[in-house]
């Protein structure tokens, strides 16, 4: 099996992802840098996000992996964005507009129209892709990518926005797939292999 | 009733609550008569398997017992489980804070340091993201009519505007409010849906209602009353009702929940 790395920009606890990402035979790791890694570009690289979607750019640019990030998306590396992690494969965002996103995807995250933000819990999926039809996952965002001709499923709080996106091998969920009982373990899963 | 005229996807929670004191869940009825409830890991998969859609841990002799029973705890139950919890009780200092984030928590709850150093607030929200932070309010409807914050397991009654606190929390950068009526905790005559109501639809944040479950009829008009989460112990842990029987009411009674298969 592909080894699975995660990439930590100290953006919180990885705990429960690694939890999730974890079984037999698959190498699975974190690590902070891209030149900590000795890459083959056959890895599958998770790209978690709590916080900001500054200051994980700024983490991006701190630890050396905007231009590391750039080359492996345009040579069509496996990559799996969560929550923060899947915006700044966009273009940028309204939280902090002068920070520049990996541009991957077409568009920008904009606040979610709702008054109570965050939205925090469980809003059905209604996708076919990717085994997420009816399945409930968990949300906790103030932002959200409005819309996109990759979106592959979409919710509605306030207005609707890209609940997951993908192009070719890379992945994007607004939700937290690790914290989304077993469909969200299972899709993790499935989408690391 | 406040339904909101904005369009939204989420389900209203369900949320158990353990009390836990050295490691293990009690029944908190007071500090003598702690009565062992099991383990944390255990009882927490029983709920996630029953459909929760989220736990909170409170380790009630946080104050009094020393922290690394309740960090083990947290890692423990980070470690099995697939959904999100919160951790409160006995956090001091940001120090604290890095420590439950650390072992796993998705959430910390503040209560009384809320109260007594309120830019802790702000210090969570700033690091960790609003969403990480859980202020829990326990307000209590006096003799004379008046509504009172109090602290301290309920214990110290506070000189706090509570039409100012659930404000100023909001400012400070809390992410959703657990709102415990005391008057009515423990009481089993439901919640105190005025206080919801009083909130209402448009309040910028989450209100998570806490205190005085009886039945599912309860969890019915808290939610139609605006709660966007609702939060139990005793009902469960008496193992009065499973997650999905309440579930199971509320469905029928046309309020969206989240389904497990």
């Amino acid at each position: 099996m592909k080894p699975v790395i995660m990439i930590d920009l100290n953006s919180g606890n990885l705990l429960s992802l690694e939890n999730a990402l974890s079984r037999e035979h698959q190498p699975l790791s974190r690590i902070q840098q891209p030149d900590a890694y000795d890459f083959t570009g056959d890895e599958i690289l998770v790209l978690p996000g709590q916080g900001r979607f500054g200051f994980i750019a700024d983490r991006m640019d701190a630890l050396g992996w905007r231009d590391f990030l750039s080359k492996w998306l345009i040579n069509g590396g496996h990559l799996v964005g969560i929550c923060v992690g899947m915006q700044v494969l966009f273009e940028g965002s309204a939280e902090d507009p002068d920070t520049r996103g990996l541009g991957f995807f077409a568009g920008r995250c904009e606040r979610l129209n709702h008054p109570k933000t965050p939205m925090v819990g469980w809003a059905k999926l209604d996708s076919y892709k990717l085994n997420m039809k009816d399945q409930y996952a968990y949300f906790v965002n103030s932002y959200g990518v409005p819309d996109c001709e990759n979106s592959t499923a979409k919710v509605t709080y306030g207005d609707t926005f890209c609940a997951a996106v993908q192009k070719n091998r890379v992945y994007g969920f607004q939700f937290h797939p690790e914290k989304s009982g077993r469909f969200g373990r299972e899709l993790l899963q499935h989408v690391c292999q | 009733m406040s339904a909101s005229k904005h369009l939204s996807d989420l389900t209203a929670r369900i949320i158990p609550c353990l009390d836990v004191a050295a490691g293990r869940v009690v029944k908190g009825t007071n500090f003598k008569q702690l009565i062992d409830m099991g383990d944390p890991v255990e009882l927490a998969l029983k709920y996630e398997q029953q459909g929760a859609d989220e736990l909170v841990f409170l380790d009630i002799k946080a104050s009094v017992d020393h922290q690394p029973s309740a960090l083990t705890m947290v890692q423990n139950v980070a470690m099995n489980l697939s959904i999100p919890f919160a951790v409160g009780g006995g956090i001091k200092t940001m120090d604290d804070v890095h420590r439950f984030f650390n072992a796993g928590a998705d959430k910390v709850t503040l209560n009384t340091m809320a109260v007594t150093e309120p830019d802790l607030i702000n210090q969570i929200s700033r690091q960790y993201g609003s969403q990480s932070i859980v202020v829990a309010i326990d307000v209590n409807r006096e003799d004379g009519g008046e509504l009172s914050v109090y602290t301290h397991g309920g214990s110290q009654r506070t000189t706090l505007d509570y039409h100012h606190w659930v404000r100023e929390v909001v400012d400070r950068g809390a992410g959703e409010i657990l709102l415990t009526a005391m008057h009515k905790d423990g009481t089993g005559t439901g919640f105190d849906c005025g206080l919801l109501n009083e909130l209402g639809a448009d309040y910028p944040i989450q209100v998570i209602a806490s205190g005085g479950a009886n039945g599912p009829e309860d969890f019915l008009q808290a939610i139609q009353a605006g709660a966007d989460a609702v939060l139990a112990a005793g009902i469960f842990h008496r193992n009065e009702y499973t997650v999905k029987d309440i579930k199971d009411f509320l469905i029928q009674h046309q309020i969206p929940m989240r389904t497990t298969p």
